[in-house]
């Protein structure tokens, strides 16, 4: 049996929004499209516009025809991100396991974790208060035995609700909700529904597996699973990236081996900013490379965690020349990085390898110097 | 689930900026109301800039020690001139002189240290690291903060001095933001991210300007977001040091003060902050934290 939180924010953006500019504070505020423009949607509104029957999703002019006196507001994308990160980062400090499917939605995976914290409800009380006495912005969240019973429960109170599904209640909870509570119904199915008397979870309980997926096929066998309570019960953490890589095929085959050299050494720039950017080093350099008739080899080499654009060079040039042994001309060329570890050392200024340490800048001066200057272009973002 | 925390030492870089009233100094200002006195309620450390261009007269340190006489907890670091970063030549009597200055207000325990602050174009190549190595031996018995703007230096580190961290507009080859431990303290500056004035501002590199135009590339209000993504970033470092400097530089109209205000409350605990009421109406944004 798995515990699964589901924290939503509430009215994320508004909520933003408002600690940008406190006038909005307890003034009916829509997020979207200017409504001047006339074209455009909700992206989400206060609850205080939603009273006047403002939704996310709705068209723009209409939400104006329902609440003119409404404050339009286009939205701050990047304050969203970074708040949004912000939550993560309390979440982390609690939860083993979390998926992010959206920017204002959390799962997180508390199975077994119940002796720690007395009681769920009461930590989910707790999680809630933090992140509005860290961040200021409210939430509600759900807890059930599977993803979809949390994000409905999540959704049951709103704002700043706490909904506890205890196990075997499931059923209970979901049969007098109409059916498009369930994630995943929308307009046409919810219209095939009421079509067929349909209107709430229990009397989808009340019929078959099969009469489901004969009207609505896979959809109906899902929903009809979704009603008796069943969800996806396990999370899907975020997958890191594994690797790096840039390839070059070439308009024309190319024979000279300065040149596949200087392709290689435009890559490995690439690469070597990405890696950068990202914070991490990598120690297994391979390159690829593709004859004209299609044979293709790819060599590597492992080497001390490096970001360093001239060992990479190096080990990949080193490697191409091995490898680039038939009188055939080259269609692709290729470098490719993995094994990362995060970037954490940090150098010593005042010791003596580290001064006598080449530094990267004239390794680039040097390859400019070999290969002109427009060659190389440093990373500077 | 808490962490250790260090001890903070918040404020700003300089305080005496006429575009500060009525944002944050009172425009209804009785005959003694003295700006250090003022800011020292409610700030724990300052910046002193002034140092970059003169040498100071040391009268003017002993103003600045009585002025601050009635806080117990405050203390001023030190940029150093630019003879010793910028021109990088001096003599002995120059440091004597430093010296003198400096040993005053350690004296009082009013010390925290001497930003040596240099300017972009100082990347880390041997002879820079030995003129800070050099730098490091004048000044050596005291807390020693080395701001280098050159992303050569990123993963840069000294046991006998701090790097700063530094935030400001990713232009070039410019230092990204990253919390930075040295020598147990974090010594954090933020310049802005007007990028655009900052781009105006190279690009009259050497010209005559006015204070209007010298400090447009400061004027930047950080948003709630930002901060946030700064306190998670502050954070990080609080387990490898015992002290932490925040220094605003972003002055322009007092957007550093506001700032300084608001990262205190989330660095602090969440608490309410003590901030006079000049500063909320000016940043209506500060009314809920304000104590």
């Amino acid at each position: 049996m798995r515990t699964i939180f589901h924290l939503d924010l509430d009215a994320f953006f508004v909520s933003v929004e408002r600690l940008i500019d406190p006038s909005l504070n307890g003034k009916a505020v829509i997020i979207g499209a200017d409504p001047e423009q006339g074209r455009g949607v909700v992206s989400t509104c206060s609850y205080e516009a939603r009273k006047y029957g403002v939704h996310s999703a709705m068209p723009i002019k209409q939400a104006y025809k329902l609440c003119p006196h409404g404050i339009y507001v286009g939205g701050h994308s990047g304050e969203y991100s970074k708040f949004s990160k912000s939550v993560k980062g309390i979440l982390e400090k609690y939860a083993p396991m979390i998926e992010q499917p959206s920017i204002d939605e959390y799962y997180m995976d508390f199975t077994g974790c119940k002796h720690m914290y007395v009681s769920y409800h009461m930590f989910a009380a707790e999680l809630q208060k933090k992140i509005w006495i860290e961040l200021s912005l409210p939430c509600s969240i759900g807890i059930g035995t599977n993803k979809t019973i949390a994000k409905i429960a999540s959704d049951c109170y709103k704002p700043l609700g706490i909904t506890y599904v205890e196990p075997g209640m499931e059923k209970y909870f979901l049969d007098p909700m109409p059916v498009e509570t369930i994630p995943g119904v929308g307009k046409v199915m919810l219209k095939g529904l009421h079509n067929k008397g349909i209107y709430k979870i229990g009397d989808i309980t009340g019929l078959s597996e099969e009469y489901l997926g004969t009207a609505f096929g896979k959809g109906g066998i899902s929903l009809w699973r979704k009603a008796h309570g069943n969800g996806t019960e396990y999370l899907n953490p975020p997958t890191k990236r594994k690797s790096i890589s840039k390839e070059r095929t070439y308009g024309e085959n190319v024979t000279s081996k300065k040149e596949i050299e200087k392709t290689l050494f435009n890559l490995t720039g690439k690469v070597c900013q990405l890696l950068r950017d990202k914070g991490w080093q990598s120690s297994t350099i391979s390159i690829k490379l593709r004859y004209s008739d299609f044979v293709t080899l790819t060599r590597a080499k492992t080497v001390k965690p490096t970001d360093d654009d001239k060992t990479i060079y190096e080990t990949a040039v080193d490697l191409f020349r091995k490898a680039y042994t038939r009188r055939v001309s080259v269609r692709l060329i290729g470098i490719h990085l993995t094994k990362f570890t995060d970037f954490a050392e940090q150098e010593n200024l005042f010791e003596q390898e580290e001064i006598v340490r080449k530094k990267m800048l004239r390794a680039v001066t040097k390859i400019r110097d070999e290969f002109g200057y427009k060659i190389i272009h440093l990373g500077s973002k | 689930m808490k962490t250790f925390q260090p001890k903070l030492y918040i404020g700003t870089s300089g305080w005496s900026y006429k575009d500060w009233v009525p944002g944050f100094y009172p425009k209804q200002q009785c005959a003694d109301l003295n700006w250090l006195q003022f800011y020292s309620q409610y700030f724990n450390t300052i910046e002193v800039n002034s140092t970059f261009y003169t040498y100071m007269n040391p009268k003017v340190i002993d103003v600045w020690i009585s002025n601050t006489r009635h806080v117990d907890d405050f203390i001023f670091t030190i940029k150093l001139h630019s003879d010793f970063t910028h021109k990088r030549q001096y003599t002995s009597e120059q440091v004597k002189a430093v010296r003198f200055n400096l040993d005053m207000l350690a004296r009082e325990e009013r010390l925290g240290g001497i930003l040596m602050q240099f300017p972009y174009s100082f990347d880390c190549t041997d002879a820079n690291v030995e003129h800070v190595r050099k730098l490091a031996g004048e000044f050596a018995e005291y807390n020693k903060f080395l701001e280098v703007r050159h992303k050569s230096w990123h993963n840069k580190n000294a046991h006998s001095l701090t790097i700063c961290t530094i935030d400001q507009p990713l232009i070039g080859e410019a230092i990204e933001f990253k919390p930075k431990a040295g020598n147990e303290i974090a010594y954090i500056r933020f310049h802005g991210r007007n990028e655009e004035a900052w781009k105006r501002s190279i690009n009259s590199y050497g010209e005559k300007q006015l204070y209007e135009q010298q400090s447009e590339r400061y004027k930047y209000f950080y948003s709630p977001g930002e901060l946030s993504e700064i306190e998670r970033g502050i954070i990080e470092v609080y387990d490898k040091v015992k002290q932490v400097f925040v220094i605003m530089n972003n002055h322009p109209t007092g957007y550093a003060v506001a700032n300084a205000f608001e990262l205190m409350h989330m660095l602090k605990g969440k608490y309410k902050v003590s901030m006079p009421d000049t500063i909320v109406k000016a940043f209506p944004r500060l009314k809920s934290i304000s104590a």
